[in-house]
């Protein structure tokens, strides 16, 4: 049995179809499997005990973080008990506590406003991985945008903003206070929410994040809240080279 | 029956490469972080800039104990904590920006156009170098200080303007904000890429003298 020209043509033509995609599915393979391997063989030789030693001193700080917190705690025992005597003491100590709720050096709750940021989780994100995801300098903006707002006491995935805090980035990873944190941020902002509000609403405000909400899909999302709480700064006060004048 | 069966290998196989094509394009794209994925050069830097605050905190730490020793020595001898209290109160003072300070740092002198956001980069940075004090021109910076700008191109400190060439003073350990300002990839070689024509100048200085806040904070 010998198949006519024409069967022979279609078998052809049916071969040439699934040509194509298995070309394209063995470059897809190919392009996935080095992927995969290029990161591996970057990454293994250092980064174990890199990372090793980065957890370990996260986690060290997170224990003295821990013991700093009791030894305040004992200090401000020990001062409140002396200040009961009266006097200068009692003074000092009413002085003391004012400057620590307002300096960031105790927890304070409230009403406010909460503002989320997270990097783009959507298709579009494709189109600019730069712009559809957060960065340190973003957080400082919106920071920087609540005190204008009036913010009393803020906070950046529970660590608390102080006058020494900065939001530092280190490749794609950001430091608050020294702590390591991702995405997503919440941003919580106690003070007054009808200002923070409008603030936040100011489209002369925080343009290029709006911007990139917009066409990039970046978690961006400011609402309003109540019965708020931020915790105390946890870090070292760190005053060495400044003298009082 | 043949024709039917390519359509069905061709269909399989173009479902399977839509789901292939998908995939790849979220295994580059959709950006997971995770200290995995950092670069060697990236967790150095983390692992210097953890170690430095562990440091501080364990210096804070020592010193807390023995305060908290003397403390209760003044009280068993029937001093009072006084001293204590006074020299809390002063460390206060000073990191909530309530007293002027001097001491040793820095100065950023910035000549050109420049920017609120910039500006509060560069605070941001200075506080993450170690900055205790920081002011910009003859106003001081403190915990709630926000920047903005006025419709004639001067900055803001909490709505004070401030006009250019700016100052940005800074009190703190002179030789490692100096670096951290000026190291390659750094701050101020950003900012030089960026405000071509602008000129930016970073000096130590052995002695800073910084107003208080002018607004004391409630």
């Amino acid at each position: 049995m010998t198949a006519t020209p024409a069967a022979e043509r279609r078998r052809l033509a049916h071969s040439l179809v699934l040509l194509l995609p298995a070309v394209l599915f063995g470059l897809l393979v190919s392009v996935q499997w080095r992927t995969q391997s290029e990161r591996n063989e970057l990454t293994v030789r250092y980064n174990t005990p890199l990372l090793d030693a980065a957890k370990t001193l996260q986690n060290e700080q997170n224990t003295l973080k821990i013991q700093l917190a009791e030894l305040r705690a004992e200090l401000d025992q020990i001062q409140t008990s002396a200040a009961t005597q009266g006097g200068a003491a009692k003074d000092i100590q009413a002085r003391i506590d004012q400057l620590k709720l307002v300096a960031g050096l105790s927890e304070r709750s409230g009403d406010g406003v909460i503002i989320t940021l997270d990097d783009a989780r959507s298709a579009s994100a494709s189109k600019d991985i730069e712009k559809s995801i957060c960065h340190n300098t973003d957080l400082t903006d919106i920071v920087n945008q609540a005190w204008r707002g009036g913010a009393e006491a803020i906070a950046v995935n529970d660590e608390r903003i102080v006058g020494s805090s900065s939001i530092y980035c280190v490749g794609s990873t950001i430091m608050v206070n020294g702590t390591l944190m991702s995405p997503p941020f919440s941003v919580v902002v106690i003070g007054p929410q009808n200002e923070l509000l409008a603030t936040y609403d100011d489209p002369t405000q925080l343009r290029d994040i709006k911007q990139r909400r917009d066409v990039y899909g970046l978690g961006f999302r400011v609402s309003r809240a109540s019965s708020l709480h931020v915790p105390p700064y946890r870090g070292a006060l760190n005053v060495r080279y400044a003298t009082p004048r | 029956m043949r024709s039917n069966a390519g359509v069905i290998s061709v269909t399989v196989v173009a479902l399977f490469l839509g789901v292939l094509a998908v995939t790849q394009i979220q295994a580059q794209d959709v950006y997971s972080r995770s200290l995995q994925l950092e670069t060697p050069a990236s967790l150095t830097t983390l692992i210097a800039n953890l170690s430095e605050r562990n440091n501080a905190i364990k210096d804070e730490i020592l010193d807390l104990r023995h305060r908290t020793d003397n403390a209760r020595d003044s009280i068993a001898s029937g001093k009072g904590s006084l001293t204590e209290a006074e020299r809390q109160l002063s460390q206060l003072r000073v990191f909530a920006g309530m007293n002027a300070v001097s001491g040793a740092g820095i100065t950023v002198r910035v000549e050109g156009s420049f920017d609120e956001r910039a500006l509060s980069d560069l605070v941001n940075e200075l506080r993450n170098a170690g900055a205790e004090a920081i002011a910009v021109n003859t106003i001081r910076v403190g915990p709630r200080t926000w920047f903005g700008a006025t419709p004639d191109r001067a900055l803001t400190v909490d709505s004070v303007p401030v006009r250019g060439p700016w100052q940005v003073r800074a009190v703190g350990s002179a030789e490692v904000m100096y670096v951290a300002m000026t190291r390659t990839g750094g701050i101020i070689g950003q900012f030089e890429l960026i405000y071509k024509g602008t000129r930016f100048d970073v000096t130590r200085e052995s002695a800073l003298e910084l107003p208080a806040l002018a607004t004391p904070l409630r």
